[in-house]
């Protein structure tokens, strides 16, 4: 692999992480908020909050995940390198 | 005169009753866990149907590689519910060590000939189809 192909990858793993990262996590804190706020005002709910928070988390940490796996395939298992 | 005041706001008003509030907070631990059960329940039947699949279409290796991601997603996916049900109790945030679990096994694919990248990380994400399910199937 290149110098060239090796700094791209390497711009393009921490570009993908950290944007990726940025939906997600202001999401997640919004989630997180809205559920910590209604346990507290319905404490007889806190089952199907936590529930709905759990698959809510779940498909927004996907999206985190995707740019994670982009970043570490281009790091550990390059297609580009030749 | 204050505390009067508190004693009879705590001992009239259901949502400031910390003992009323105590006495249910079993049910609903059960009714999370009970959701977390049904989603593990699915994702293991998805599991064993793509493993049977994978291993009979693309040979034991997909097969072996999708396993091993299948049960990595569902180990992130039970890292996820404990930070989620610590959250409010124990923790003020939820943990990212899940995340851990899609690095290491990148990581490991990469590393060992025997596992392949894709199937693995099509394995991870059959929890996905898992929550999908549950969250058409809930009332």
């Amino acid at each position: 692999m290149d110098s060239i192909t090796t700094a791209a990858s390497v711009v393009a793993a921490g570009l993908a992480v950290g944007l990726g990262a940025i939906g997600p996590g202001i999401g997640q804190g919004s989630a997180a908020q809205g559920a910590v706020e209604g346990i507290a005002r319905q404490p007889e709910a806190e089952g199907k909050i936590r529930g709905t928070l759990l698959l809510s988390f779940a498909f927004m940490e996907s999206l985190t995940i995707y740019g994670l796996v982009v970043a570490l395939v281009l790091l550990f298992a390059n297609p580009f390198a030749g | 005169m204050a505390s009067e005041t508190v004693e009879n706001c705590s001992s009239h008003d259901p949502l400031l009753d910390i003992d009323s509030s105590d006495s249910s907070s079993g049910v609903k631990s059960d009714e999370y866990l009970e959701l977390q059960f049904r989603v593990f329940r699915l994702a293991f039947l998805l599991t064993i149907f793509s493993v049977g699949i994978a291993g009979f279409f693309w040979g034991i290796q997909a097969g072996a590689s999708l396993f091993i991601g299948a049960l990595s997603g569902i180990f992130y996916f039970r890292l996820l519910a404990r930070g989620i049900g610590r959250l409010g109790t124990s923790s003020k945030i939820v943990g990212k060590v899940q995340l851990l679990v899609p690095v290491l096994l990148v990581l490991v694919s990469s590393r060992f000939p025997q596992l392949d990248l894709i199937p693995a990380l099509l394995g991870f994400l059959l929890y996905k189809p898992a929550l999908i399910i549950q969250f058409l199937s809930m009332p």
